[in-house]
């Protein structure tokens, strides 16, 4: 399983309301969770913001209609940052014309310095946001996110084995891109 | 640089992002459009479900009725059956002839599943329009078979 969030909201009231049908319920835990459930989708998209912004729609519709089997077996802030990364994989996999398709190393610009300080961060999502959508939800999902490749493997239906080549090799082109031998 | 610090840098990106912009009025307004959608699927699925009745009727009464006459085209002599007076009649009437035979059960079969449409859909007049074109086709496959006789 993917890692906990840092802070979980008391939210159980409005979960309940929400789930009995009160839409003011749940636009507060809209509030209390959108950050952190556009955040993963905003990576997991390439650091587009207007995906992201469909993808956060579209994760809390589902929220919504899904709400009523909540069985609250994990907290409502895991279970929606779970529903959103899935929401974000499915538009991967929609996209994904070639599923182990990688960028051409000759395609991405060269850079000079070694990030990282804050100053480059910016870069360093550029870059993550160029990698092919497949190697970007690994590198995001491992290195980001925190999960384990067993969680990645069945997520995106890909063997361990496979999910840390893609992770390998989305590193390497990265590092290219940072100036990194 | 190592993994450590490779990842001491990869996780500082994981922190929550704020949209440009309040997602909220789309989300409210597609709560919407998706409650008022409900209350229609049933309806619709009714009405999918009648138009596979028809369609399935209509293929078999159309295709028994084209078989049929085929049969009474062919220049040999049937059998002369007994004359059904009322519906109930003609739905159980079985020809002699095995050749008509056929065609009688397939069009009960047909009246039969348009009867069970009609009680999910009693006033459609597509179904009663089916109805009553089968129940003439029936008729029709009697007298062919008074005729020949």
């Amino acid at each position: 399983m993917p890692p906990a969030p840092a802070a979980e909201p008391v939210d159980t009231d409005d979960v309940r309301a929400a789930a009995a049908g009160d839409r003011q319920a749940f636009h507060r835990l809209y509030h209390l969770h959108v950050d952190r459930v556009y955040g993963a989708v905003y990576r997991l998209a390439g650091f587009d913001h207007a995906r992201a912004e469909d993808l956060t729609q579209d994760a809390f519709v589902r929220a919504w209609q899904k709400l009523s089997g909540f069985r609250h077996e994990s907290s409502f802030s895991t279970w929606i940052y779970r529903l959103a990364v899935n929401v974000a994989l499915m538009d991967i996999r929609a996209r994904s014309a070639d599923p182990v398709s990688m960028m051409d190393e000759d395609s991405l610009p060269d850079h000079g310095e070694t990030p990282f300080c804050a100053a480059e961060r910016e870069e360093l999502e550029r870059a993550i946001g160029r990698l092919p959508p497949r190697a970007r939800a690994v590198l995001v999902l491992h290195d980001i996110e925190g999960w384990k490749h067993e969680d990645i493997g069945t997520e995106l239906g890909m063997a361990v084995g496979s999910s840390k080549a893609q992770l390998h090799r989305a590193r390497g082109l990265l590092r290219k891109v940072l100036g990194e031998q | 640089m190592n993994e450590f610090e490779w990842l001491r840098q990869t996780r500082a990106l994981r922190e929550p992002v704020s949209p440009r912009r309040d997602l909220w009025p789309a989300i409210d307004a597609a709560l919407d459009a998706s409650s008022e959608a409900s209350p229609d699927v049933p309806a619709r699925r009714t009405g999918q479900h009648i138009q596979r009745w028809l369609l399935a009727a209509s293929f078999a009464g159309m295709s028994l009725f084209a078989g049929s006459l085929a049969v009474h085209l062919r220049d040999r002599p049937l059998e002369t059956a007994a004359t059904p007076t009322t519906t109930q009649d003609i739905e159980r009437w079985r020809p002699s002839d095995p050749r008509l035979a056929g065609a009688a059960v397939e069009l009960d079969a047909a009246s039969m599943e348009l009867r069970q449409a009609m009680e999910e859909a009693p006033d459609s007049p597509a179904l009663q329009r089916l109805l009553y074109r089968t129940q003439k086709q029936q008729s029709q496959l009697r007298q062919m078979e008074h005729q020949a006789g």
